[in-house]
């Protein structure tokens, strides 16, 4: 039994001291119980360190489910706010369960930081059971809806997702709590979230469409392919549409992983209406393939108009190299100055892309036959601009004439510091860089482009900003 | 493989010679002698009587530190008098005593004890460092006369009666006369005796230096490193009635 101390004792310390050396446990409690006691009295109290300390003592020590739900249930309740928080934290280490009940009565709180600790706390501790309040705090924004979200995700436990899958699907929810859901369970990589973020890929609801094309960028795949582009349809032109395009793009990979993909986008074309191809031929084209371009080739060469100009506009977003020879050979027919600036202008760009199916030598060729059909400055200027991208001292030897030509100039100086940029390319080549970034500081005005050469000139490096 | 002693003969002579910078490819066949001697006592003899020779020798620094190293590996109490000899030198004592430190035999502990009462300044500390690493019970009236006032000295011994720990280093401590630096190292020495109290099931010894540590520092101390004390020893004695 406990034996009172002398009171006022003159320190926390001195009273521990008294009961522990006075007290005898009884034996129905843990030996820690005059422990648990003395902590729980530091953590009332008012000084810090000593709260501090008795916080790590019953987050780390102090085990049993008893003083689990007794500072859930009583002690919690009786702090200040910014100690709630504190013991909140604490009793979310201890890992015990039997804390949930109260800290979801802290879940309620009219203090936000309380109500946030609570809610991480509940997360840490619970399971599927916890799902429905840590759904219902998703509302409006601010600390709380981010310590759900937080929750939502890390929280661990099988019966979790087929909860917050079921959540997802309630359409009598505020859709921007089953977006959330969504990226929700997308970040947890749940997989079993598929076919509903498929089927709300093509809602009536915009913010829905766009989060379940989120969602189904980071989880999906070819088999999904058909659904996301029932999403593509569905999205408003511009930047949703735009978006989704993104996230079709990003399911379907790149190398071996892209030809189920492709195939399933260009089987969709096939079997749509007239009007669904229009929509959906920027896409079949920014996938590319062999199967896309029988496609946009026969548009092509369609006698119409309008429908040859589909096809060329299709063949400009072309993902690779793979049509530099039709596109060649279309400039070297067209009269069509419109048609000439799409085509060089494509060229321009497939040219320098990184695994575009070239070799260096052959990006530089490609570059430099452009060079040769172009018939404005402007993309003269952009072919120097982007020769950079191609890092071989071929690519200096193409460039350094144009800074001699002054229309050209800035933008040969732009390629050139871009080159020099690589420092074992400009180590091993070093005389040729030095007379050409010499030159660049000769001709060119752009301070920027100025200071890089300067710099690459003394050996230095540069920082991108 | 077994390894012929002759054939460390061109390797030995390298060492009476090398130098820092010097070719240490030369010496590689003592570094696989070393390894080879394990389970040989044979080899393992030789190799300690003739690395235990180049300290004693006018051989340079580097060779000496050298077979130090080597010594520390393979040393029994035969070399433990070579080593010794080096203690009291500043350029070689820090060697000599990374061996001592490592050897099993009680005798290099002796020497080590001995050595303290008759270096003086950093060699003094060093001493007090190996005998701490060494967990000398035994030392622990030597190291607690060297706790007084406010010196260098003062602090490694306050530490090294922590690291050794026990009653008799936690008495010493307690009774120690210091003043600054040195008063605060007894602090942290205490406290360390407290935990190796904790975790040695002595819950009465740690509890008796928390509470004299704690009734010191006061209810409200002003400094950073009293409330650092204080909530030490909080922490200290919830471990010693949380069960």
């Amino acid at each position: 039994m406990v034996v009172p101390c002398p009171a006022p004792v003159r320190s926390l310390l001195l009273t521990l001291v008294c009961l522990v050396a006075v007290a005898q446990p009884a034996a129905a409690e843990p030996a820690s119980r005059e422990a648990f006691a003395f902590a729980v009295e530091l953590v009332k109290g008012s000084d810090p360190d000593m709260r501090a300390v008795a916080l790590e003592r019953l987050r780390d020590g102090l085990a049993g489910e008893a003083y689990s739900v007794e500072l859930a249930e009583k002690v919690l309740p009786a702090v200040p706010p910014e100690v709630q928080v504190r013991l909140i934290s604490a009793l979310a280490g201890r890992r015990d369960a039997a804390a949930l009940p109260g800290l979801v009565s802290m879940a309620a709180s009219a203090d936000e930081s309380v109500a946030a600790a609570a809610l991480r706390a509940i997360a840490t501790l619970g399971a599927g059971a916890q799902v429905p309040l840590l759904v219902a705090r998703l509302e409006g924004q601010g600390p709380v809806h981010d310590a759900a979200r937080a929750g939502l995700v890390a929280i661990q436990a099988a019966d979790v997702s087929p909860r917050l899958v079921a959540a997802a699907a309630d359409a009598t929810m505020p859709a921007a709590s089953r977006a959330a859901i969504f990226e929700i369970l997308a970040e947890r990589r749940d997989r079993a979230a598929l076919s509903l973020l498929v089927s709300a890929a093509k809602a009536d609801d915009p913010e829905l469409r766009a989060a379940a094309m989120r969602g189904l960028a980071r989880l999906g795949g070819p088999a999904e392919v058909p659904g996301m582009v029932a999403g593509f349809l569905a999205a408003q032109p511009g930047k949703e549409r735009d978006d989704a395009e993104r996230a079709i793009l990003a399911v379907c990979g790149a190398g071996p992983e892209l030809k189920p993909a492709a195939a399933e986008i260009v089987t969709a074309y096939r079997a749509a209406a007239p009007a669904t191809q229009q929509t959906l031929l920027p896409l079949v084209a920014r996938i590319g393939g062999p199967d896309a371009l029988a496609i946009v080739e026969a548009l092509v060469a369609d006698p119409d108009a309008a429908r040859r100009s589909l096809g060329l506009t299709a063949l400009s977003r072309w993902p690779d190299a793979a049509v530099k020879d039709r596109l060649l050979g279309l400039l070297a027919t067209t009269s069509d100055d419109g048609e000439r600036r799409l085509l060089v202008g494509t060229l321009i760009r497939i040219a320098p892309i990184p695994n575009n199916g070239l070799s260096d030598a052959q990006r530089l060729a490609l570059l430099a036959d452009t060079m040769k059909l172009c018939s404005t400055d402007d993309d003269r200027r952009r072919i120097l601009e982007r020769a950079g991208a191609i890092r071989t001292v071929e690519t200096l030897r193409f460039i350094v004439p144009s800074l001699d030509t002054p229309p050209l100039a800035e933008s040969a100086a732009k390629g050139v510091v871009e080159l020099a940029h690589q420092q074992k390319l400009r180590d091993a080549n070093k005389p040729e860089f030095t007379a050409a970034l010499d030159r660049v500081l000769a001709v060119a005005k752009d301070p920027i482009t100025r200071e890089r050469a300067e710099r690459y000139l003394q050996g230095k490096t540069w920082e991108r900003r | 493989m077994a390894i012929d002693p002759a054939s460390l003969d061109a390797p030995f002579a390298a060492l009476a010679a090398f130098d820092w910078g010097g070719d240490a490819n030369a010496l590689a066949p003592l570094d696989a002698a070393v390894v080879a001697a394990h389970g040989d006592a044979s080899l393992t003899a030789d190799l300690e009587k003739r690395l235990a020779s180049v300290l004693g020798s006018p051989a340079p620094r580097a060779a000496k530190h050298y077979a130090c190293r080597k010594l520390s590996l393979i040393g029994t109490a035969a070399s433990v008098p070579a080593l010794a000899a080096l203690l009291a030198d500043k350029d070689l004592s820090h060697m000599a005593r990374f061996a001592l430190e490592r050897y099993a035999a009680p005798e290099a502990t002796a020497v080590l004890r001995t050595a303290l009462g008759s270096v003086e300044g950093d060699l003094t500390i060093g001493m007090l460092s190996s005998l701490a690493a060494k967990r000398d019970a035994a030392s622990v009236p030597a190291i607690a006369a060297l706790v007084k006032g406010d010196s260098a000295v003062a602090a490694a011994a306050a530490e090294a009666l922590g690291l050794i720990a026990g009653p008799e280093a936690a008495a010493a401590l307690a009774a120690a006369q210091t003043s600054g630096a040195a008063a605060e190292s007894v602090v942290d020495a205490r406290l360390a005796c407290a935990e190796a109290f904790v975790k040695a099931g002595r819950k009465a010894d740690a509890r008796g230096v928390y509470e004299a540590l704690s009734r010191a520092v006061g209810d409200a101390p002003t400094t950073h490193r009293g409330r650092a004390v204080r909530m030490a020893c909080q922490r200290g004695l919830f471990a010693t009635i949380d069960g």
